[in-house]
């Protein structure tokens, strides 16, 4: 048993399969949310799952940022908004453009004002770093107010015409359900991909001491700019997406809350797992709505609770309390461990059934 | 550090000269503004260098502070100075309480954890607001009249005055405390070198303890002393944590002196560039202004560089 701990897990191949597994099981949701009638979830699945992914998009890519590169933002809402400003913008000024073009420009400007901000503000460090990108959050969300002649000022857009591609338009719930999924699939790609690189050795050194990877020879500058850049950009491309998809937008919409959402998404779910980023999106998008739903599932007690216009809100915050108590690694994390000791029970039944069938011969 | 306190002097000597006594009447304001963001301030460096921890629940205590003062006093139609001991003590056996049943209990766990516990305490906190008081902010009558005071023909609200009583006395408490107990001193020592501290017996455990204790008891002042002049409701600890939070870094996070002297400047240059933009902008500059001087001196404008670790 010992030496079967021994051998190292086949991690590597692990998050290809997971992701795999993990692309099937989310694309396949539409497919049986389809046969359970409404009336038993008390919610729209495809709804709510096409927000968890515009979310996602952002939270993906925060979390290259804060558990891999150890660097915290409580920003990234203005990336996520300058994505859907930049698409909404440019779509409903000029009517010819293309909605597909809108939403690249949206992701390439946030990475650009990423890299713009990013160069001066991340040679701060810990919760310096963590005020500078708060107050750039802050002064994104003010200007979103008050440049009204491009924003529309606390009105916003309305009328954003709906996300095409070659013809092919997303206007529907379904539709776009499959195209943030498909985004999302390949955005977790590149990550997984971007950690086993060079570059990600290199993140991980930076994050668990910047002088001992400085002086091992890792650009930890330039390391760090990059993955900035990289969020920036994914928080955008789901800024962007998330216009198209409701249509209208005002800075309401892009406030502190949703720059610390990002990063509660991505310490609930787990920090430096990239399936954390995923669970922590699924399961505080969720949240809000299962709390909602509760006094339809348990009949009699609590429906008067339904009465008292906040008790979500309570219930949420104690829930966060809850979470951070009893699974203070992230919710990803002990699903990491279950597959690693699953891996070792299979591998193990695996090798007595060899066994067996030598002694059988 | 000098050279940010003449950019402020020149600031305020120019406002002077330009506005006359509209511009002492905008430092004014923005003393007394800035008197409160140091009382929330002083509430995050505490935490802070004995924990580490963010507390984004600081603004809540404030909140809660301003409501409980409003359930005392109005409602409860208690006398004002009872009514005030008894806001601040009770949000601050809540924070001791918090402190006892979440923080306490996850020591061992990383920093970031806590602070999105921290999160969920504000969030917490908010929404049980919200269902107790309701959404609409609350009046709360001034410690001592609303008749305006003159000066050098500015004038200035009594409970301004309070304001400022009221930060001096706790700045001086709290400095007595870090200064001069025995208590206080260790858990100087202990912000500095934990390890060190705890060989020569300073608890980190009662250090904890102290912190939250002290910076929910701080919150729950400026909230009560400010709701007269600000109305008091469920949503106010956002922008008090937030400006709050601002000052502790703008002067360094984990100096208490820093705090006070972040406050005041924050508070003080918010209100003078809300006299010369429009008003929307005005948060906006507080902002630009904070990051160009973490651009200029990292650590604040008190505080001292974080020591470079292997």
């Amino acid at each position: 048993m010992d030496k079967e701990l021994a051998r190292p897990l086949d991690t590597d191949k692990r998050d290809y399969r997971t992701l795999m597994v993990v692309g099937a099981f989310i694309l396949l949701i539409p497919l049986w949310a389809k046969f359970i009638p409404g009336d038993v979830l008390h919610m729209d699945i495809v709804n709510l799952m096409v927000l968890t992914g515009v979310y996602a998009c952002a939270v993906v890519g925060l979390n290259l940022l804060v558990g891999y590169a150890g660097q915290i933002s409580l920003g990234h809402a203005a990336f996520f908004g300058i994505g859907a400003y930049t698409t909404a913008i440019l779509c409903t000024h000029m009517h010819w453009f293309p909605t597909w073009l809108g939403v690249i420009a949206g992701a390439v400007l946030a990475g650009a004002v990423g890299w713009l901000v990013g160069k001066p503000v991340l040679r701060l460090k810990g919760n310096y770093l963590a005020m500078a990108t708060l107050g750039l959050g802050e002064i994104a969300f003010i200007l979103f107010q008050q440049v009204k002649g491009l924003t529309g000022g606390t009105v916003g857009i309305l009328d954003i015409p709906p996300l095409s591609i070659f013809g092919l338009k997303f206007d529907t719930d379904l539709k776009f359900f499959f195209l943030i999924w498909v985004v999302i699939l390949v955005l977790l790609l590149v990550s997984i991909n971007l950690i086993k690189s060079r570059v990600g050795r290199g993140l991980r050194a930076l994050h668990s001491s910047e002088v001992a990877a400085d002086a091992m020879g890792v650009a930890t500058g330039r390391y760090k700019a990059q993955v900035f850049v990289l969020s920036a950009a994914f928080a955008g491309l789901g800024g962007a997406m998330f216009a198209h998809f409701q249509k209208y937008i005002n800075p309401e919409s892009f406030t502190l809350a949703l720059s610390i959402l990002f990063i509660t998404m991505v310490v609930v779910g787990g920090m430096g797992n990239i399936w954390g980023g995923l669970v922590g999106v699924v399961i505080l998008t969720f949240l809000p709505s299962v709390i909602q739903a509760l006094p339809q599932w348990i009949p009699g007690l609590p429906h008067g609770l339904s009465n008292f216009s906040n008790y979500e809100l309570v219930l949420y915050g104690a829930l966060l309390i809850l979470f951070m108590m009893f699974m203070p690694k992230g919710v990803a994390f002990g699903l990491s461990r279950a597959a690693d000791y699953t891996e070792v029970r299979a591998r193990h039944f695996r090798d007595r059934q060899k066994a067996r069938k030598m002694e059988g011969r | 550090m000098w050279g940010s306190v003449a950019v402020v002097a020149l600031v305020v000597i120019a406002t002077l000269i330009d506005k006359g006594s509209i511009g002492l009447q905008l430092i004014l304001s923005g003393l007394t503004v800035g008197s409160i963001y140091a009382l929330v301030a002083m509430g995050f460096s505490i935490i802070y260098s004995s924990t580490r921890v963010i507390n984004f629940a600081q603004g809540g205590f404030s909140m809660l502070g301003g409501m409980l003062m409003y359930s005392l006093a109005v409602s409860g139609k208690l006398p004002m100075w009872l009514a005030f001991i008894l806001a601040v003590l009770i949000v601050t056996a809540l924070g001791a309480g918090f402190e006892r049943v979440v923080i306490r209990p996850m020591k061992d766990h990383s920093v970031i954890t806590v602070i999105i516990v921290t999160i969920g305490l504000s969030i917490f906190m908010t929404a049980v607001a919200k269902w107790t008081w309701g959404t609409d902010p609350v009046k709360i009558a001034s410690f001592s009249g609303d008749k305006p005071l003159r000066l050098f023909g500015a004038s200035l609200v009594p409970q301004s005055l309070w304001v400022f009583g009221l930060t001096l006395v706790a700045v001086a408490l709290v400095f007595l405390f870090f200064n001069r107990t025995l208590l206080g001193k260790g858990m100087r020592a202990a912000a500095d070198n934990p390890d060190a501290a705890s060989l020569v017996g300073v608890s980190s455990s009662t250090s904890s303890l102290v912190a939250w204790t002290l910076a929910a008891g701080l919150g729950a002042a400026a909230g009560v002393v400010i709701a007269p002049i600000n109305f008091a409701q469920y949503s106010a600890g956002t922008a008090l944590g937030l400006k709050g939070f601002s000052a502790a870094v703008l002067g360094g996070l984990g100096s208490a002196p820093g705090a006070v002297v972040g406050g005041l400047v924050l508070g003080v240059l918010e209100t003078i560039t809300a006299g010369y933009l429009p008003s929307g902008y005005k948060d906006a500059v507080a902002f630009v202004i904070l990051i160009l001087v973490l651009l200029v001196r990292p650590q604040g404008l008190l505080g001292r560089p974080e020591e470079v670790k292997v």
